[in-house]
């Protein structure tokens, strides 16, 4: 064959390829790429508490162009229930999991064997002993720190003097190391100001235990935000004693009950920034194959009923009204 | 490597005609269609851009004037509430009308209303729809919407969405409203006084507005800002609170409506401003440059497709175009350098009138000068046959002088019968030398012509030598050149046996190599080896007997017929003898090849010569 026939042939060839792969990229580019999908799974979805973190996830979903889906039942989950729920998330095609761990015995072996079939980030608590020791990434509030706020706000009304001062821990769950922490970190906050921690329970109403029944003390620390809304229906209804509430907590109950004046202050944390953390660094390592996802910590803030309206304040009702 | 860019450079140099105009052709259609794709691309992209500025402005024109209504109607509730209920009736006695009238408005625009109310300049609540259980002391006097109403009497103002902190309400709800508030006059006994009329308009019925025109897969987003920058809506407003995103709102606050280019956190962008009247809010749709170029991203992939199918066309076209050109130079071309490898004289003569007209010239041309080829190589060999014949033609006066007068010798002496058999031998010689004119005759005739001359000479010297024959009869079908034996002979009594008692000359003859190989040897003094190498080149050599040819010419003769490899070889050693070898082609003596020598083309006699030493090949094998 000529040379010039064969260089024809050549450059003929070479711009049919070009063309074929300009016209995959067309139709590629015409199908759309479809988005990851993500799941949350949270215990009792459907509560208020979760209104901003659930905000949290819309708003990273949007800016980082992928699907996610809250998933739950009402009311707690078991280890298993949560296990089923997973998988069933992984076979309806999710790519990458958001998940509040449930305390309880082989959670932590489960949530690592889902981790290696998909990434899975846990939001609120790790499900070990602290974020250190986890070997899954934690979206979190310091929640030792939280409560050591707590405990200097609690401390600044008590004008630093608690001599003879009763106190009332009460929880949803007193296994859960969020809870351990909170107390831990109220606690070491107050520690040698006097105080005595008359009680610790954990009040819900499916154990029908209330802190309303338990021996009258000074003050209620409510450490979660189930516990510290028990207490604030309470303290409405006078069944408290006179005792005063203090605590952490993240729904516009809670907020309500500190407009009331029913509780005398309340540690938010940033919800709607953990769910949209968690989102951000879940799409990141769905990004690259690479990346390895980290510890995030959260902010908090101590709202008190004299600033709930401030301006930044005002933008957290915001995102828990969503 | 150096050496390789330079070998390329000098191909891309040397290259065809057609590879010339194919790639020329091929890179002013790839440069034009580039220039082509380039013009597109910024044109598309330009009436894109110019197209997506214009829809959104459209747009925003469109929401701008929903916003304005809405707005509107939140005034003309304010001013309905103002005129038809607080104005129209005294406090101190017509309350319940007056709460009727209200509740009557409220029920009409609840779906955008949060509630109305009305405060005393001193923040008290006087009437408030929907009725609602004001929360402990909300100190409306610190509340931005009421500061605003009592330091500028005159207007209305619209505050920036929050919280409304005012009404209790048991389901735990906290509404997002934009306040409305406006100093009023209200009549109480008699008494006219102020107080602030607030209409509470729910932020959701923005929201909605505002989301749906941000309901979009592209980069472009709407916001709402007041006079200072302050945002009112952001589709990402929560993250502008959180730090997560900025926003150019303060800067845009200062611009007036219209379409500008902004640079903004590293990124280059368009921001289009639309100001809501009665507010002096400022409706900002943004448009990320990044946009622009994804949005434009299908058109450059069809832009590029088509360019590629131009170019495949283009180059189907330069090709036919270049090989219609070429063909006919190149068959030119192919004719030309057939011609030059030796065919005939065929040039091709076809395609484009000028390329037939060179067609037509070179073929004259070729012609002429085979024509005039023709006449040198036939003027040539005349002269040389001419210079040949002069050669041989100098051979014959002596030698028939001398015979002549030894038969005259014999008669006399009435040797009658030794006379006779010596004109046997010379009409023998002189048939063979005559050879009706022939240059070329067979080996035979040549060795027969030789023995006639020693016949002859023998006779003439007396017998005073011996002479013998010992020739391979091979050799004696191969052709030779006529008489390059006699003068050897000649040579060898002369030179060699002739004052010599027992003299001894032998004509040897074989083949050897596919060369015939002739030699005369004699046992005389021999030459000086001084001698020996003159005797083929010294033409001025002083002949001391014989017929005056010397050597030289034996030598020419042969090879003007057979060519310069060929002719005599010289073998002497003083006291022992000289030894003299014509060396010529075994040639077939055949009428043919016979003619082709005597025609004496150097072409026919290579010709000759490759038969030959094909043949030989062939036996060798």
């Amino acid at each position: 064959m000529k040379k010039s026939k064969r260089m024809f042939i050549l450059i003929e060839s070479a711009l049919a390829v070009m063309v074929a792969l300009v016209v995959a990229v067309m139709i590629k580019e015409r199908n759309g790429r479809e988005p990851e999908r993500i799941a949350a799974v949270l215990q009792d979805s459907d509560d208020g508490q979760w209104s901003a973190f659930k905000y949290g996830l819309k708003e990273a979903a949007e800016d980082q162009k992928v699907d996610v889906f809250i998933v739950g039942k009402e009311g707690p989950l078991s280890v298993e229930e949560e296990r089923l729920l997973l998988e069933r998330e992984i076979e309806n095609g999710a790519d990458a999991l958001i998940v509040q761990p449930v305390i309880g015995a082989g959670s932590e072996e489960m949530l690592q064997k889902i981790g290696k079939k998909v990434p899975v980030m846990l939001v609120e608590y790790p499900v070990s002993e602290s974020s250190e020791t986890s070997l899954l990434p934690v979206t979190s509030a310091d929640h030792e720190a939280m409560g050591r706020d707590l405990g200097a706000a609690f401390l600044e009304d008590c004008g630093g003097n608690l001599e003879g001062k009763t106190i009332g821990f009460v929880s949803e769950t007193a296994d859960s190391e969020a809870v351990r922490s909170r107390k831990k970190g109220f606690l070491d906050a107050v520690n040698g100001y006097g105080g005595i921690p008359a009680w610790s329970i954990s009040a819900s109403e499916e154990s029908g235990v209330r802190p309303g029944e338990q021996e009258a003390v000074d003050f209620v620390i409510a450490l979660d935000d189930s516990s510290l809304v028990e207490a604030g229906k309470e303290v409405l209804s006078n069944d408290l004693h006179g005792a005063l509430v203090y605590g952490i907590g993240n729904s516009t109950e809670a907020v309500y009950y500190l407009d009331l004046g029913k509780v005398e202050c309340l540690v938010v944390p940033d919800e709607f920034y953990t769910g949209y953390q968690s989102l951000t660094e879940v799409a990141k390592r769905l990004g690259s194959r690479f990346y390895k996802m980290k510890n995030q910590t959260v902010s908090h803030t101590v709202l008190r009923r004299k600033e709930l309206f401030s301006k930044e304040n005002q933008r957290l009702i915001f995102t828990m009204s969503q | 490597m150096k050496n390789e860019y330079l070998d390329f450079w000098e191909n891309l140099k040397h290259r065809g005609i057609q590879s010339t105009i194919m790639l020329t052709f091929s890179v002013i259609s790839i440069l034009l269609m580039l220039a082509l794709g380039i013009v597109l691309d910024v044109r598309f992209s330009a009436v894109s851009k110019k197209e997506v500025i214009k829809s959104a402005q459209k747009l925003m024109e469109q929401t701008g004037e929903s916003l304005e209504d809405y707005l509107i109607a939140m005034r003309q509730i304010s001013d309905a509430a103002y005129y038809n209920a607080i104005k129209e009736y005294d406090f101190s006695s017509q309350s319940q009308d007056i709460q009727k009238s209200l509740n009557l408005l409220y029920e009409a625009n609840k779906d955008q209303l949060q509630s109305i109310a009305l405060y005393n300049q001193y923040g008290s609540l006087i009437v408030a729809e929907p009725v609602a259980l004001q929360k402990e002391d909300p100190d409306v006097t610190r509340q931005d919407w009421f500061k605003k109403a009592t330091e500028e009497l005159e207007n209305m103002h619209f505050s920036t969405p929050h919280i409304q902190n005012l009404f209790d309400d048991a389901a735990f709800r906290y509404h997002w409203v934009i306040s409305l508030s406006s100093m009023v006059e209200l009549t109480n006994g008699g008494d006219s006084r102020l107080g602030v009329l607030l209409v509470d308009m729910d932020f959701s019925s923005i929201s909605r507005l505002m989301k749906k025109i941000n309901d979009t897969d592209s980069d472009q987003y709407y916001y709402l800002c007041d006079s200072s920058g302050e945002i009112i809506y952001h589709p990402r407003q929560v993250q502008l609170g959180d730090g997560i995103g900025r926003e150019n709102n303060r800067t845009v606050a200062a611009y007036k409506d219209g379409v500008y280019d902004e640079v903004f956190g590293g990124e280059r962008r368009k921001a289009i401003v639309k100001t809501i009247s009665y507010t002096g809010w400022k409706l900002v749709g943004v448009f990320p440059n990044s946009m622009f170029r994804r949005g434009m991203i299908n058109v450059r992939y069809f832009i590029i497709l088509l360019l590629l199918l131009m170019v495949m066309m283009l180059v189907v076209i330069n090709r036919i175009v270049s090989v219609r050109i070429s063909r006919p130079i190149l068959k030119l071309n192919a004719s030309v350098l057939d011609y030059e490898a030796g065919a005939r004289p065929e040039i091709y003569i076809g395609g484009s009138q000028e390329i037939r007209h060179l067609g037509y010239s070179i073929q004259k041309s070729y012609e002429k000068i085979d024509d005039l080829m023709r006449r040198i190589v036939k003027e040539q060999n005349e002269r040389r046959k001419s210079e040949l014949d002069a050669l041989q033609s100098q051979i014959n006066p002596h030698f028939l002088y001398n015979t002549l007068d030894s038969i005259t010798w014999m008669i006399e002496g009435e040797k009658n019968d030794e006379a006779a058999y010596m004109i046997t031998q010379l009409a023998r010689f002189f048939r063979i030398s005559l050879s009706k004119g022939h240059t070329v005759i067979s080996v035979r005739d040549e060795l027969l012509h030789a023995q006639s001359y020693m016949n002859i000479q023998k006779i003439r010297y007396k017998d005073s030598f011996d002479v013998k024959f010992e020739i391979d009869p091979a050799v004696n079908s191969y052709c030779a050149v006529k008489l390059v034996l006699q003068p050897l002979l000649e040579n060898a009594i002369n030179y060699g046996v002739s004052g010599i008692d027992d003299g001894e000359i032998t004509v040897l003859g074989n083949v050897r190599g596919g060369d015939v190989i002739l030699t005369v040897r004699d046992n005389g003094i021999g030459i000086p080896e001084g001698d020996v190498a003159l005797l083929l080149t010294d033409n001025n050599r002083v002949h001391r007997h014989g017929s005056g040819v010397g050597l030289v010419n034996v030598n020419r003769r042969i090879q003007l017929l057979f060519g310069g490899e060929y002719g005599l070889r010289i073998e002497s050693e003083p006291d022992e003898g000289t030894s003299v070898s014509v060396c010529i082609p075994a040639v077939p003596f055949t009428e043919e090849n016979r003619k082709l020598l005597e025609g004496g083309s150097a072409l026919d006699r290579d010709k000759i010569m490759s038969m030959r030493n094909r043949e030989n090949r062939d036996e060798e094998k």
